[in-house]
């Protein structure tokens, strides 16, 4: 078959070019292994029940949104195929080839990189699995063993997704060779794409593209009751809008404005890379606002992490802060239960207080919750004193009211000034909703509301009155010894009637939110790794597109240095521009899960942009070895040497 | 011969290809240009005039033989130097005009010059002194596939002299034209090479393109066969050219 000589010929050859690109895609075929090999394993299964359950839907959500980027990449990598496919194609015309046969060579070219791609991505996806799998539990903090097992399935599963997606985009390919006329191979070139801009559009794109971004930024941080949600949902709606608009619409403004500034622009290279600039933009304008998007994702994605683990650690102290938690009728619960504790622990601290719980039909509130209670406030006041909690509210009013609410993930509900609540036909203002835990435990089952102690003696004959006993030992290691002892002092008949509950530091049903954690990092890495790789392979790709270009310009005597000043300067921009238009950007999307997860987050937006910055610093100077390589514009200056 | 040497070749050879394809296209070309000419080398196709011409202008090097640019030896000057060297003395144009389509015509032609430095403000004047003097200067901010190509070759010699080379090289530079746009370009060259701003070598295989040339080269076989210099009118020069061109066909030495 000569076809097949012929083809393998080629890939030998271009090998080394296409280098980079096959490692892309083995890359991503890497990362989908190895998430479809943590949903396929068991490793989660130690966690309990509804923690892996969890775990194992996100992980398929990650699955899926790493299938969308393979997506993309591959249609990149083929479209860097294809363009050098085409401009070789004159060659094949005049050898005789007709284009099935340039089309078929094309096919046969791609599958063979494809394959080699794959090959190249299952191995090193099956070498990196069990590091995969323990970076991954070891960064969520989880303690699980892991046995090096690998089953089939994650392989044939990643190998089918990928095969699918790659021959459909290598037989648009061929479509798309055999389709094209002659001509369009033979003088390959692109004379007629124009630079020029419909000014009014442009005009109008810039306007509405502003306009539409900051809406978004002011949606993004806006204080909100109940509407904050749809306020956050509408603003990444709106953000994503606002920077297509503003790509294709305020950025080459600025630059073709730039460019019809002679005394700017006939400055150093300026002349050169602004006016390429300015053409690739309106060629590829998209690209970048997606590159934009997917650094925007990604730096909200390490903050919402990041905020998580500090909910997360932030929640399991909330829970902690007792030990030994009763809800009982009897008032002197304390004498009987204090001794049996410190038969095996001490206490480290402890504290009383009286609660009334009311019939949830009583209360109006915003949102309806199962069990409502009241405490008199200066009995809150005096057990914070005695526990050492902050407790800074002056007494309420008799129509105000306070509220004990316990650690939520995120609260949607970013503005707490209006609250009101009704008791009975009588409605309170809420002054204050506050998540230190004077309840520890019981506040997460309860909610509690703080008025001043005349009103709570006005309410106590609508409903009963408690008291709550809370511990905490200093040792949380001998928790077991006392617990078995105090369940079997706790009874529930009717005079004596007490509930119990244990905060076992160990036991956690939240652990999940470790592992999205780990996730949310790993989720960030990936946004910027497809950013930066999209960039590199789109000015691959332009390289080759704009060797003739390059060609002339060497024609009229511009030297290799200027050329290659021109294009550290150009590809400079097309990094820059995504990542200036992201900075504000992630600025207000991290502002905004600040208020939601009320978590300072502004040192993970410094540090998530610092890494950006490292990451596209780095594509950035790979790009322009590979674009001055591949426009010719370093062979050019060597082949002058000999 | 009116003024200094711009370039000067011996015993130019060049040859192609390795072994069994070895072609030699130049057999030993002599040649000197100074200051104030306009030179149009004429010759068959496959004659080697672009091969010339590319020696000439330091882009290929020759087999054997020197050429000398503006009192250096090609030969001798590092890459560096050959590359300024290009920049500074010497323009070129082509027959396919070779303008870069993502710019506009003013910025094609002040490319060259902006790129080494100048301050942009005499850029900008000098794109102005030659639009007017090609008359192109409404068509400043087109872009080339919006103009003819006669406007675009204009526009390509525009380029290559706003450095102020010593020597404007242009391959087949009416090649792609039509007999109007052909007539008002050569009147352009000449005009500039009568004014002193360009000493002009010109390929061509046309006849009525060489005929505003001062002088007239002929490459056949890998040598320069003759030489005719311009007398008294164009059009006695035209046919003194076609004459010759004819009678090289049956390789009747020159008049
Ligand atoms: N790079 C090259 N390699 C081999 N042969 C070449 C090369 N360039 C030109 N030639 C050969 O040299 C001869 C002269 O070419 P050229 O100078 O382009 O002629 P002209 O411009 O007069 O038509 C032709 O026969 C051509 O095939
Ligand atoms: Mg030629």
């Amino acid at each position: 078959m000569r076809m097949i000589t012929l083809a393998m010929q080629n890939v030998k050859s271009s090998f080394q070019n296409y280098l980079a690109v096959i490692l892309s895609m083995s890359f991503t075929i890497l990362i989908l292994l190895n998430f479809q090999n943590v949903v396929h394993s068991d490793i989660f299964d130690g966690l309990g029940g509804a923690n892996a359950e969890y775990i194992g839907v996100l992980i398929q959500v990650i699955s899926v949104v790493l299938c969308c980027f393979m997506f993309f990449f591959l249609w990149y990598a083929e479209n860097v195929f294809l363009t050098k496919r085409k401009k070789e194609m004159g060659v094949y015309v005049f050898m005789g080839l007709t284009n099935q046969n340039i089309g078929m060579l094309f096919l046969i070219e791609t599958v063979l990189n494809g394959v080699f791609a794959l090959l190249l991505g299952i191995v090193s996806g099956i070498v990196t699995t069990h590091l995969f799998q323990m970076i991954l539990l070891a960064v969520s903090d989880i303690a699980v063993e892991i046995s090096f097992r690998f089953s089939p399935a994650p392989i044939l599963i990643t190998a089918g997704i990928y095969s699918v997606m790659y021959l459909l985009f290598a037989v648009k390919g061929y479509i798309s060779i055999v389709r094209s006329s002659v001509l369009d191979m033979v003088s390959a070139s692109r004379k007629k794409e124009a630079v020029i801009q419909n000014r009014f559009l442009l005009l109008l794109k810039t306007v509405f593209g502003l306009g539409i971004l900051s809406v978004g930024y002011y949606m993004a941080v806006k204080e909100g009751g109940q509407e904050v949600m749809g306020n956050v949902l509408a603003a990444v709606v709106l953000v994503i809008i606002g920077i297509y608009l503003l790509f294709g619409g305020a950025l080459p403004a600025l630059l073709l404005g730039l460019a019809k500034q002679k005394r700017i622009l006939y400055r150093h290279e300026r002349n050169l890379w602004v006016n390429q600039l300015i053409f690739q933009m309106k060629k590829n304008y998209r690209t970048y606002a997606m590159t934009c998007v997917l650094l925007l994702c990604s730096v909200t994605a390490l903050a919402t992490g990041f905020a998580m683990k500090s909910r997360y650690a932030g929640m399991v102290h909330f829970r902690n802060t007792y030990t030994f938690q009763f809800l009982s009728n009897q008032k002197e619960l304390d004498r009987v239960v204090r001794p049996l504790i410190e038969q095996d622990n001490s206490i480290a601290y402890a504290s009383e207080i009286s609660v009334l719980t009311l019939d949830a039909s009583l209360f109006e509130t915003r949102f309806t919750y199962g069990n409502y209670a009241l405490l008199p406030w200066s009995q809150v006041k005096a057990l914070a004193e005695g526990v050492g909690l902050e407790f800074d509210f002056a007494p309420p009013e008799d129509d105000e009211i306070l509220k004990a609410s316990h650690m939520y993930m995120l609260s949607l509900i970013t503005d707490h000034s209006a609250e009101r609540v009704v008791i009975d036909g009588k409605t309170y203002r809420q002054t204050a909703d506050t998540n230190v835990p004077y309840l520890g435990y019981f506040q997460e089952l309860m909610s509690f509301y703080i008025v001043n102690d005349a009103e709570y003696e006005r309410l106590l004959p609508y409903g009963q009155e408690w008291h709550a006993y809370n511990y905490r030992i200093a040792d949380l290691e001998q928790l077991a010894a006392s617990a078995d002892k105090l369940k079997a002092a706790v009874s529930h008949t009717k005079e004596n009637d007490t509930a119990m509950a244990v905060v076992d530091p160990e036991s956690s049903d939240i652990a999940w939110i470790k592992v999205l954690y780990t996730i949310c990092i790993f989720m960030f890495l990936v946004f910027v790794l497809a950013g930066g790789s999209i960039v590199f392979m789109k000015l691959y790709n332009d390289a080759l597109e704009e060797k003739e270009r390059y060609q002339i310009l060497r024609k009229i005597g511009v030297s290799e240095k200027t050329l290659k000043k021109s294009i550290v300067c150009e590809l400079f921009m097309m990094y820059a521009m995504p990542f200036s238009v992201m900075l504000p950007s992630a600025y207000f999307s991290v502002h905004a899960l600040e208020k939601m997860m009320d978590t300072n987050l502004m040192p993970i937006y410094a540090g998530s942009v610092g890494v950006i910055l490292a990451i596209l610093l780095l594509f950035y100077w790979r790009s322009v070895s590979a674009y001055v390589k591949h426009t010719g514009v370093e062979e050019a200056g060597r082949s002058f040497c000999k | 011969m009116n003024g200094k040497t711009v370039v000067k070749i011996k015993n130019l050879m060049k040859q192609y290809g390795t072994g069994g394809t070895l072609t030699t296209v130049l057999k030993g070309v002599s040649l000197e240009i100074c200051a104030g000419d306009f030179i149009a080398v004429m010759g068959p196709s496959g004659s080697g005039k672009t091969t010339l011409l590319n020696l000439l202008s330091t882009i290929d090097r020759p087999t054997q033989g020197s050429v000398i640019v503006d009192g250096r030896d090609v030969a001798k000057l590092s890459n560096k130097e050959l590359s300024k060297l290009r920049r500074d003395t010497i323009g070129f144009v082509f027959q396919d005009y070779n303008l870069l389509d993502t710019m506009t015509l003013q910025d094609n032609i002040a490319l060259p010059l902006s790129l080494n430095g100048v301050s942009s403000g005499i850029c900008m004047e000098k794109t102005m002194e030659l639009g007017r003097m090609f008359g192109l200067s409404e068509h400043f901010s087109k872009y080339p596939w919006q103009l003819s190509g006669g406007q675009k070759q204009r526009g390509a010699v525009c380029r290559a002299l706003i450095t102020e080379p010593k020597i404007l090289f242009a391959d087949e530079p009416t090649g792609a034209l039509d007999s109007r746009s052909t007539r008002e370009l050569l009147e352009c060259l000449k005009r500039v090479n009568d004014s002193g701003q360009a000493t002009i070598l010109m390929v061509t295989h046309d006849a009525y393109s060489a005929s505003y040339a001062k002088d007239v080269w002929l490459l056949n076989d890998g040598q320069m066969q003759c030489r005719l210099s311009a007398g008294a009118s164009r059009r006695e020069f035209y046919d003194r050219i076609a004459d010759m061109q004819t009678s090289v066909g049956g390789d009747v030495p020159c008049a």
